[in-house]
C-alpha cells in the first residue's frame, strides 16, 4: 500500500516536473512580453506593465531605436508554404495508405523509403538539397526547394496518420457501396472519405504545423526571401527585445486557435461515433 | 440461354498465397429460389458469395446470372446487391440517405427516387426512423436499413451474408420468418450464408452444405436433414447417431456393416464398397424404443447414464455395449414405458430403410 502511495507521488512530481518544464519558457516569455518598452529589455524585472512591444509587432508604437521585426512578408510565405505543403501531403498521405490497405509487392521498401523523410536529419537534407539544386542550376526558393524539402518532412506524418485511420476502417461500407452499383471513384468520395474525414484533418494539422515552424531545412534551402522561422532567428544574431517574445505569444495563440478548430471538428465526429456504440450497447441489453 | 436466375460452372478459388478456398463449385439457382450456403468457418461458403457478388475474384470456372456472363463483370456492374454481416450502414448518412444512395447513381427522376425509397419505407417499416442515423437504431432496425437499401436498387439476386448473426436468439428467430415472407413476396433469388444448420434448414428452399472449399451435399431441408449423403453432412447437420465399422454387403440397394455394437443393414449411399470402412447413420427421429420383434430393424441395447427432458425433447446418453457413448434426442412420446433411470437398460431399434451406410472417408 506504501509502495503504491509513494509510487503515486513520484509519478506525480515528474509529471508536474513535466508540465513547468513545458509551459515555463513558455510563461516567462509571455510575462517579459508586457515589459516596459522600448527601455524595457528581455529580463526581469518587469519595470513596469505595458502593452508597447504589441504595439510594436504591428507596427502601431512610435519609432525608436528597435527595429521592427522583418516579419510581415515572411509571415505570408510561411503561411502560404505551410497551407500548400498540408495540401500536398495531405493529398498524397491519403493516397499512399490507401495503396498500403492491400498487400503489394515492395510494401516495406516503400514503407521505409517514406518513413524516412521524418528521420534524415533536417540540415543534412537541406545541405544535399543545395548541393543537388546548385548542380542542377536550380535556384533555391521558399516555394520551390525548400516545398520540396517541407513536403518529404511533413508526408511521412500524414502517412502514418492515415495509415493508423485505414488500419480501423471498416471496408465492408465500400463493398457495400460497390455492390449497389457505385463506382470505386464515386464510393471514395461519397462513403470512404466522409468516414475518413477526422483523420485527414488531423494528417493536415500536422503537415500544416510541421510545415509552418520549420527550420533546419529551410534554412540553407530557402533561399533570400525568407520564411518566418528564418526571419526571427536572423533577428536573433543583432539583439533581442520584447517585441520578440510578444510575437512569439501572438504566434502561440494562432496555434492554439487550429488546435481548438481541430479540437471541436473531432469531438463532433467523436460523438457521433460514440452514439453509434452506445446504440450497440442498447442491443446487447 | 438458360433459366437458371444463377450458374455457377467450375468455379474455383485459389488465394494468392495458395490456399484453396473453393473448389469446383457447381450450382444452379432458378428464380425466386432461397438458397442457403452453410457450413464450418473457413468452409468457403463467404467467399462463394463474395464471387457472386464480384468482391472476390474467380480463379476459374464461369459465374452466370440470368444466362449472362458474369464472370469477369465488376462489383458494380453486377444485378446483385449484398446485405452485410455488420449492415455497413453508412454512420455519416440518414437512413432516407442510406436507401436512396444506390438509387441516386442510377439515370432516375427524383420522383421516381423518391416513390422507390417511400415505397421500400413502408415495405420494412422503417416510416418511424426515414431521419434517423445509424447511431440511433436498433439492430433488427439496422437490418432491415441493410435490406432496404439493397432490396431497392431491384438487383436480380440478393446475397446475404450472415445478416442474422448480430443479432439475439429471439430477434433472429423473428426475422427469419419476416426474411423468407419478404422473399416469398418480392420473388427475388435470395442466397444466404450461415453457420448455424437451423438457421440453413428454416429458411432455405434448397441448402447447399460446404466444408473445406468443397460442396459436401446440395438438396431441400429434409432431405439433408434426414438422407445425408457424406459423413460430414451427417456430423455436421440433424441429429444422427453413427455407427463406425466394416461395410460388409454392398450389393443391391440394402447393405450391411458390421460395428462393435452388432451387426446392421442400411441403404447404401454413394459407392460403398465391400470391406472398406464404413459408418452407419441413423436420425435419432427414426429411432424407437423397447423391444420388438418387427423384421426388417437394426437392434442396439445400452444403459442409461443420463436422460435429460427439455419440455417435450428429452435428450439421452447411452453407454452401448462396447462402452462407447452415444447421443439420442427424441420426443418425450416415443419414450412411453421406458425406464429411464440411470443405470437401467434401454433397447432402441429402427427400420433397414431408415438408415444409411457411406463410406467414413469423406471422398465421394
Amino acid at each position: 500500500m506504501d509502495k503504491v502511495v509513494s509510487l503515486r507521488w513520484i509519478l506525480g512530481i515528474f509529471t508536474a516536473l513535466f508540465v513547468l518544464f513545458l509551459y515555463g519558457p513558455f510563461i516567462v516569455m509571455g510575462i517579459l512580453s508586457f515589459q516596459q518598452g522600448p527601455e524595457g529589455g528581455p529580463q526581469f524585472p518587469i519595470i513596469e506593465w505595458s502593452s508597447y512591444w504589441y504595439q510594436h509587432v504591428f507596427g502601431l508604437a512610435p519609432p525608436s531605436r528597435v527595429a521592427p521585426l522583418p516579419i510581415g512578408e515572411a509571415l505570408i510565405r510561411s503561411l502560404t508554404l505551410a497551407f500548400a505543403t498540408m495540401v500536398v501531403s495531405t493529398v498524397m498521405g491519403v493516397l499512399t495508405a490507401q495503396a498500403f490497405r492491400r498487400p503489394f509487392k515492395g510494401s516495406a521498401v516503400v514503407f521505409y523509403s517514406v518513413i524516412l523523410g521524418m528521420i534524415v536529419p533536417g540540415v543534412l537534407l537541406g545541405l544535399g538539397m543545395v548541393l543537388i539544386a546548385d548542380q542542377v542550376g536550380v535556384a533555391r526558393n521558399w516555394w520551390s526547394t525548400a516545398f520540396v524539402l517541407h513536403v518529404v518532412y511533413t508526408y511521412p506524418f500524414a502517412f502514418l496518420v492515415m495509415l493508423a485511420i485505414f488500419n480501423r476502417f471498416d471496408e465492408s461500407v465500400e463493398e457495400a457501396s460497390l455492390s449497389l452499383g457505385v463506382s470505386p471513384a464515386k464510393t471514395f468520395r461519397k462513403v470512404t472519405f466522409p468516414i475518413i474525414f477526422p483523420g485527414v484533418l488531423s494528417a493536415m494539422l500536422f503537415a500544416f504545423t510541421l510545415s509552418y515552424d520549420e527550420f533546419p531545412r529551410t534554412l540553407f534551402t530557402g533561399g533570400s526571401d525568407v520564411t518566418m522561422p528564418i526571419a526571427i532567428y536572423g533577428t536573433f544574431a543583432v539583439e533581442i527585445h520584447p517585441n520578440l517574445f510578444a510575437f512569439g505569444v501572438l504566434s502561440t495563440l494562432f496555434s492554439f486557435s487550429l488546435l481548438a478548430i481541430y479540437g471541436i471538428l473531432l469531438t463532433l465526429s467523436v460523438r457521433r461515433q460514440r452514439q453509434r456504440a452506445s446504440g450497440l450497447q442498447e442491443d446487447i441489453s | 440461354m438458360t433459366d437458371f436466375d444463377l450458374e455457377l460452372k467450375q468455379i474455383t478459388k485459389i488465394y494468392p498465397g495458395g490456399t484453396l478456398a473453393v473448389e469446383a463449385f457447381d450450382l444452379q439457382v432458378e428464380k425466386g429460389e432461397f438458397l442457403s450456403f452453410v457450413g464450418p468457418s473457413g468452409c468457403g461458403k463467404t467467399t462463394t458469395l463474395r464471387m457472386i457478388a464480384g468482391l472476390e475474384d474467380i480463379t476459374s470456372g464461369e459465374l452466370y446470372i440470368r444466362g449472362v456472363n458474369n464472370t469477369h463483370i465488376k462489383a458494380e456492374q453486377r444485378p446483385t446487391a449484398t446485405i452485410f454481416q455488420n449492415y455497413a450502414i453508412y454512420p455519416h448518412m440518414t437512413v432516407r440517405q442510406n436507401i436512396e444512395f444506390g438509387l441516386k447513381i442510377r439515370k432516375l427522376s427524383g420522383s421516381e427516387i423518391r416513390q422507390k425509397t417511400s415505397n421500400i419505407i413502408d415495405l420494412l417499416d422503417l416510416g418511424s426512423v426515414a431521419d434517423a442515423r445509424e447511431t440511433s437504431l436498433s439492430g433488427g432496425q439496422r437490418q432491415r436499413v441493410a435490406l432496404a437499401r439493397g432490396l431497392v436498387t431491384e438487383p436480380e439476386i440478393l446475397l446475404l451474408d450472415e445478416p442474422l448473426g448480430a443479432l439475439d436468439a429471439n430477434l433472429r428467430r423473428a426475422i427469419q420468418d419476416e426474411l423468407k415472407l419478404l422473399q416469398k413476396q418480392l420473388n427475388i433469388t435470395f442466397v444466404f450464408v450461415t453457420h448455424a444448420q437451423s438457421e440453413a434448414l428454416g429458411m432455405g428452399d434448397r441448402i447447399v452444405v460446404m466444408n473445406s472449399g468443397r460442396v459436401e451435399q446440395i438438396g431441400a431441408s429434409e432431405d439433408i436433414y434426414f438422407n445425408p449423403q457424406t459423413p460430414f453432412v451427417a456430423r455436421f447437420i440433424g441429429k444422427n447417431l453413427l455407427f463406425e465399422g466394416a461395410i460388409t454387403s454392398a450389393s443391391g440397394k440394402i447393405g450391411a456393416i458390421k460395428t462393435p455394437n452388432g451387426q446392421f443393414k442400411g441403404r447404401l449411399i454413394g459407392n460403398a464398397a465391400n470391406n472398406a470402412s464404413g459408418l452407419m447413420v441413423v436420425p435419432s427421429e427414426y429411432i424407437s424404443f423397447g423391444k420388438t420383434s418387427k423384421k426388417d430393424v437394426n437392434t442396439v441395447k445400452g444403459n442409461v447414464e443420463l436422460a435429460n427432458f427439455i419440455s417435450n425433447t428429452v435428450i439421452i446418453y447411452l453407454r452401448l455395449a462396447n462402452g462407447e457413448r452415444t447421443k439420442i434426442e427424441t420426443h418425450v412420446a416415443k419414450l412411453d414405458g421406458q425406464d429411464l433411470n440411470t443405470g437401467s437398460e434401454l433397447n432402441c431399434y429402427w427400420d433397414f430403410n431408415k438408415s444409411s451406410i457411406m463410406l467414413s472417408e469423406s471422398n465421394g
